[in-house]
């Protein structure tokens, strides 16, 4: 159990920063109250990771060969990553510390799988632009049919709140089902787990940083939608869920806030308006680099390190 | 099968109603008691009608402030919430406008010369007019129906109409032998009775960009 701390602790930071994305926006507007916000998001994301999970941990495991050592450093590297690159305020991808954690170690033994790490750097650039292409399909679509409904004002309200509420649950069961894989398949490649336990203690783990420290983050980094109407975090919400479930398909773990950026950025495009500027999306392009170099660095620190062997002369 | 859910909603929307029907209330009494005012001048009848005014009016700052208090339990989306809390802010100046015309017709006890008292009739329908049909282009924008355009058109002009009869009463006014501190009473109470059709304007207006923002 004590092996496994380190992914329980990604876990739970996952959970605790990336809930935002799909509740964010509901709660720091007062749509929907951090309780019921809270609770719905740690039960989809936990019935993702046991639906849907297994795509994403198949596809991390196979990066390279792992024992047991070696997956600890791993899930420890990009937890460390994930804190650094948080306390410098960059966007930071869990999905991407863990991935540039696996090659480090992979890099180390002389085993890296470059097919498989080609698709998921494909799809590293693919989400943003899938999360932005989305947006503006699903925006178009929303919006024609939102028009042609004439209901009142009232009953407008309801569905927006409604549609939130099963948006910000459809991407919490995404979350789950895409992003369990960073927390536990180097577990299952080790050899420590298998996949339902994997899948089981990593929603779980991320269930766990919802219910327990989401609040903050929903607060505050929730705010960042507020400034666009209810409709556009609506599209923003369900574009960034049917983006990462879409990767879960192809069985590749991508990070949430990328998707949100672009679909923000999507959404902006429709509109005709600037809704991310330019300093953001420079952290964004940084905080792409930098998070898989840091936590390969650190991950071949680590590994090297505890192989470190006291030889008294 | 979802009601129960969204009390609330359901609530706040019958509160607008209750709202806007208590300003038709209060218009009603207020040309009631105006009418009575240019016919025969302060009397008891008009003291009453006055009274029974100025309730409606007590009677619709209560359903704002249970509005607004539902506004705060967190009833409808944020914008709209917004939206909505300051459309209400706007038109209640309107029966705040027709207490104080009541209000400055008693306490000041005027009298309106006769040559004056049709083009007030004037000023008073046409303000009158705009009120209703900015009662009418708010429900439009609740029902989410056609037609807020055409409302705002003509609630601008009778703005523009109303604005025209309050500078005609002014020149008339001044052109009179009436004694000059006459004079400058019931111009101060022609430019109130002008506010009211120049707020149903600006309220027509803000439904309007009210309805333009939820456009999608």
């Amino acid at each position: 159990m004590l092996s496994l701390l380190g992914g329980i602790f990604l876990g739970w930071s996952l959970g605790a920063n990336d809930a935002a994305n799909a509740f964010g926006s509901a709660v720091s507007s007062r749509m929907l109250k951090f309780w019921t916000a809270a609770l719905l998001a740690a039960f989809f994301v936990l019935l993702g990771a046991l639906l849907e999970g297994e795509a994403g941990i198949e596809t991390l495991k196979g990066l390279t060969g792992l024992t047991l050592k070696a997956a600890v450093v791993a899930s420890v590297a990009a937890a460390i990553t994930v804190t650094l690159m948080t306390l410098l305020g960059l966007p930071v991808s869990t999905s991407q510390a863990m991935v540039g954690a696996i090659l480090g170690i992979g890099f180390l033994n002389r085993f890296v799988d470059f097919t498989g790490l080609g698709k998921v750097v494909a799809c590293w650039f693919g989400t943003p632009i899938g999360g932005m292409l989305t947006a503006i399909v699903v925006y178009k679509i929303l919006a024609a049919a939102y028009n042609r409904l004439r209901i009142d004002l009232f009953t407008s309200d309801i569905c927006i709140r409604i549609s939130l509420i099963v948006a910000g649950s459809y991407a919490a069961y995404a979350l789950g089902a895409n992003n369990v894989a960073n927390v536990t398949a180097v577990f299952v490649g080790a050899g420590r787990l298998n996949v339902f336990s994997a899948t089981l203690i990593g929603g779980l783990s991320i269930g766990l940083g919802i219910l327990t420290f989401s609040r903050p983050v929903m607060e505050t980094v929730g705010r960042r939608l507020v400034p666009l109407d209810p409709f556009s975090a609506l599209v923003v919400v369900l574009a960034e869920a049917v983006t990462v479930h879409f990767y879960t398909f192809v069985g590749v773990p991508v990070s949430t806030s990328q998707a949100v950026i672009g679909a923000v950025l999507g959404v902006g495009i429709v509109k005709g308006i600037n809704t991310v500027n330019r300093r953001k999306l420079v952290n964004i392009l940084i905080g792409w680099f930098i998070t898989p170099a840091i936590a390969c660095f650190i991950a071949v620190v680590l590994f090297f390190t505890i192989h470190l062997r006291y030889v008294p002369v | 099968m979802l009601n129960f859910l969204f009390r609330k909603e359901h609530q706040l929307e019958k509160l607008i109603y209750d709202y806007l029907e208590n300003l038709g209330m209060i218009q009603n009494h207020f040309t009631k008691a105006m009418n009575l005012c240019l016919k025969e001048g302060v009397s008891d009848d008009f003291c009453f009608l006055m009274d029974q005014t100025h309730k409606f009016e007590s009677v619709a700052d209560e359903i704002r402030e249970e509005i607004n208090q539902l506004m705060y339990s967190k009833a409808l989306i944020p914008e709209s919430r917004e939206d909505i809390m300051g459309l209400l802010e706007k038109v209640d100046e309107i029966p705040r406008s027709f207490e104080q015309i009541l209000n400055m017709s008693r306490t000041q006890k005027l009298i309106f010369p006769d040559f004056l008292k049709l083009d007030i009739q004037e000023l008073i329908r046409v303000s009158l007019e705009s009120c209703d049909l900015m009662i009418k282009q708010i429900d439009v924008m609740l029902k989410k129906k056609e037609g807020i355009k055409t409302l705002l058109s003509t609630i601008d002009q009778n703005e523009s109409h109303c604005d025209h009869i309050e500078r005609r009463i002014i020149i008339k006014l001044f052109d009179s032998d009436l004694e000059p501190f006459l004079k400058l009473q019931l111009k101060e109470m022609v430019i109130v009775m002008g506010e009211i059709s120049d707020q149903a304007d600006r309220v027509s207006k803000r439904v309007n960009i009210i309805n333009l923002k939820r456009r999608i």
